[in-house]
């Protein structure tokens, strides 16, 4: 039973209970693919290097909350002993992730070759930014350069104007999810066959997925990407978009999906003398008159509290939301408190805080957020000695030699 | 011969929420069928349509995000078709289900005595299937409004509205979720043989895609303010113009973070007599402080440095950047990717076809390259209705003349 460990205790901890992975990730987008599988219960342990730490530990609060649930050792790669401690680790792993640069982990003496020398049918991730293969290999990125040339960035902003893209990196989440999958593909794919595999990830190819649709309307049509801003071309509807609301930069989205939609706006807005306005009396109209239609109703929207408003529009069935900051978000969001969405765990050194939630309703088997990211190697101790099988002298030794 | 990761996974869709799940699960080697009203699911009426021309078998949305799919049309609401849906089930591993607000699995066939124990059941709705806004309605914008991407979007300048990324991204990581909840719960199905039902909700999925911005409420009781195109809290811009009147993103506005990007930087200005007063050693520190610190100096460095790229082309600040180890990357149209031949490299594209042309196109191979299992295009999205006999006769062995009677009766539609 190499592949199937089940732990001793007797309530599962989630559904990816008895999967062990070595993860060399750091900073977000690979924390946040382990993030994944240890929220879904499996085993991360976290490698790090005492003199080449997770550059997040600077910020303690966004590190705890991407490495909540995973273990943490120290090993010094340099010193053999400290590659003994990785090389046993990866032995017994399921899956061995990193996101280094290109080529960066193979330099380290890491191939996959060797992975599998360790562990034959290893699953074994890569996640740079260009890839392991191609012209531009070595090229870097981070989280809003690979936004710039996936396409990503072009695709936010408002018309006759430059871009706005992201005002953060979005595509360090999105590489982690598609990390999280293509681990999960792999397992079940060893599962049936027997075979592990390397899966060689880039952080702007999974960008650039999420463009085929723009990527087919040029091929067919000829169509050059034009951004929309909150506007809906496909399907022309209107009104859509974002509009004031009262108090200091406050935003609300609303829709009209439907005539009925529209009427419950004018309705909600005190606006029907738009209802019997030419300009705006079908959907088509309105398309072809948005930029008075959008005046108008900022110039109503602009007299409500976004909540308020909001709220009242949902009662009458219109597809509408605030521009919810964070603090929207964790202080005054019903339905996110409802659903446990920022459960409180432990952390060793920062104590009691909330974490994201993992958006999924488990019926059988949830997520957990069980305690906080490790502090550094905070289980070097007890996942040397109770899972690598090193005696507590060995440990000792290795402490005072600097090896981990 | 080589499995693809799925193969063998029977997945049904229903709704057009989880469209891109579905993509993923099938595009990986899954039998994913789609079960469609009688009318056709609505993403078939979404543009863009192939020739700006609307049709059931023309639209681009649908074309992308159901490559590798097959479909059968089917009214679940008739006795007769919800026989046919029960049946089915029983051949189901997975169901991606997003059938409407309260979806089939809370008001339908999932209370129905009889439903197979083995089957995991994913429901993706818009706020999730509990909870005082379960019934609130959603579409994208409202999505990534409510769920607090749109806020960290946008421009500096915060008389303009913050801004909701086009593309369905909302959608996407729900999607994205979605499918790590189906495989990690068909991995315990492994070992104790049950399924089990998983709620996914789409606002929480945005909810928790924000970055930086959940530690800086939490721990810092800061409420960040968007930006544009860079990292929350930063203050240069990053998004620059070259000589060509094109962006480029330059991390950390073009700061170098360290020795060898530094010199290469300035030698490359020299060649152009650019690097001015940035030769004083003074500026070196920048080097060592985070890129939200450094204050007059860095500001300094920042303007010289957009000047100086001000009188480059786009290429040569992308390339000569990355040379010097410089993170930067030029802001391009989705299209423009196709002409880069580092993807080609890679093998990132993948020839297709699209109903309703007889081009041939490149689809984007997946976010992953399996090595071991290359994931490749088998099959352009269904036709409305196209494999309906087939799933029929050929998956629950009804026979012909049975079909033609369910059609007549209007329980099944054909292509």
């Amino acid at each position: 039973m190499k592949n199937e460990r089940q732990t001793a205790t007797s309530e599962r901890r989630g559904p990816l209970e008895g999967i062990r992975v070595c993860d060399f990730t750091w900073i977000v987008a690979g924390p946040q693919a382990t993030r994944i599988w240890a929220d879904l219960g499996a085993e991360v342990i976290k490698v790090e290097n005492e003199s080449y730490l997770d550059a997040v530990r600077g910020a303690p609060g966004l590190h705890n909350n991407f490495n909540r649930n995973k273990l943490g050792i120290t090993a010094n790669l340099h010193h053999p002993k400290g590659r003994e401690v990785v090389e046993r680790l990866i032995a017994c792993s399921d899956i061995v992730i990193e996101n280094f640069s290109s080529g960066a982990f193979a330099r380290l003496g890491f191939t996959y070759d060797r992975l599998q020398e360790l562990r034959e049918d290893v699953i074994y991730i890569s996640l740079s930014g260009y890839g392991q293969t191609g012209r531009d290999k070595d090229y870097g990125t981070w989280g809003p350069t690979a936004q710039g040339i996936s396409g990503l960035t072009a695709m936010s902003g408002l018309p006759e104007h430059p871009p706005a893209g992201w005002g953060y990196s979005y595509l360090d989440h999105t590489a982690g999810f598609y990390a999280a999958i293509a681990g999960l593909m792999a397992l079940w794919h060893r599962r049936r066959t027997g075979e592990g595999q390397h899966v060689d990830m880039s952080q702007v190819e999974t960008g650039m997925l999420l463009t085929g649709i723009q990527l087919l309307d040029y091929q067919v049509n000829g169509t050059c990407y034009s951004p929309t801003g909150n506007q809906s071309r496909h399907p022309a509807i209107a009104p859509h978009s974002v509009y004031p609301a009262a108090g200091e930069d406050r935003w609300v989205a609303l829709t009209a999906e439907s005539e009925s939609d529209w009427q419950a706006i004018c309705e909600v807005l005190g606006t029907q003398e738009l209802l019997d306005d030419p300009r705006y009396r079908t959907n088509a109209d309105r398309l072809i008159h948005q930029a008075s239609l959008d005046e108008a109703i900022g110039a109503a929207t602009r007299c409500f509290e976004a909540h308020d408003l909001v709220t009242t529009l949902q009662a009458r069935g219109v597809a509408a939301g605030v521009c919810q900051t964070i603090e929207d978000r964790m202080e005054r969001d019903p339905q996110l408190a409802a659903r446990g969405f920022y459960p409180i765990a432990q952390h060793t050194e920062l104590g009691e805080h909330r974490f994201e939630g993992f958006p999924i309703q488990f019926s059988r088997s949830n997520w957990q957020v069980r305690h906080g990211g490790p502090m550094v190697g905070e289980h070097t101790e007890s996942v040397l000695t109770e899972l690598l099988a090193f005696t507590a002298e060995e440990v000792a030794d290795m402490r005072s030699e600097a090896a981990i | 011969m080589t499995f693809l990761p799925l193969e063998g996974l029977r997945v049904l869709e229903t709704g057009d929420l989880g469209e891109l799940a579905g993509k993923l699960l099938a595009d990986a080697g899954a039998d994913v069928l789609k079960i469609e009203p009688l009318h056709g699911a609505r993403s078939r009426y979404v543009g863009p349509f192939v020739d700006g021309q609307p049709g059931p078998d023309r639209s681009l949305k649908f074309a992308y995000l159901n490559t590798n799919k097959r479909s059968a049309a089917l009214d679940i609401e008739t006795e007769a078709g919800a026989a046919i849906w029960t049946r089915l089930l029983g051949t189901a591993d997975v169901v991606i289900d997003s059938s409407g607000v309260r979806g089939l699995s809370r008001d339908n066939s999932r209370e129905k005595p009889g439903q197979p124990e083995r089957v995991i059941w994913c429901s993706i709705t818009p706020f999730g299937l509990t909870g005082p806004r379960a019934d609130w309605r959603a579409n994208d914008l409202v999505s990534m409004a409510h769920g607090g991407i749109v806020m960290m979007c946008g421009y500096d300048d915060h008389t303009l509205p913050p801004v909701r990324p086009e593309g369905d991204h909302s959608l996407a990581i729900a999607g994205e979720y979605a499918v790590t909840g189906v495989l990690a719960a068909l991995w315990q199905r492994e070992f104790d043989g049950q399924g089990q039902h998983l709620d996914v909700s789409v606002h929480e999925a945005v909810a928790g895609t924000t970055e930086g911005a959940f530690m800086n409420w939490e721990y810092l009781g800061r409420n960040p303010s968007r930006v544009t195109g860079r990292h929350a809290g930063t203050a240069e811009e990053w998004q620059l113009l070259s000589s060509d009147g094109d962006y480029l993103v330059l991390f950390g506005a073009g700061v170098p973070r360290d020795r060898k990007s530094y010199d290469g930087l300035l030698a490359w200005m020299d060649e152009y007599g650019a690097a001015g007063d940035l030769r004083d050693p003074s500026y070196e520190r920048l080097i060592y402080v985070p890129p939200n610190q450094g204050g007059e100096l860095r500001q300094e460095f920042a303007r010289k440095v957009a000047e100086f790229i001000a009188t480059r082309p786009t290429e040569e600040v992308y390339r000569r950047g990355q040379s010097i180890g410089m993170p930067w990357a030029p802001v391009r149209r989705p299209e423009e990717n196709l002409a880069d031949a580092h993807w080609e490299d890679r093998g990132f594209w993948v020839d297709g076809t699209v109903n309703g042309t007889d081009k041939t196109v490149r689809y984007p191979r997946a976010a992953y390259n399996f090595l071991g299992t290359p994931v490749t295009f088998r099959r352009p999205a269904p036709r409305f209705g196209e494999h309906t006999r087939e799933v029929l006769a050929g998956d629950l062995g009804i026979e012909n003349t049975e079909i033609e009677s369910l059609a007549q009766q209007g329980v099944v539609a054909q292509d």
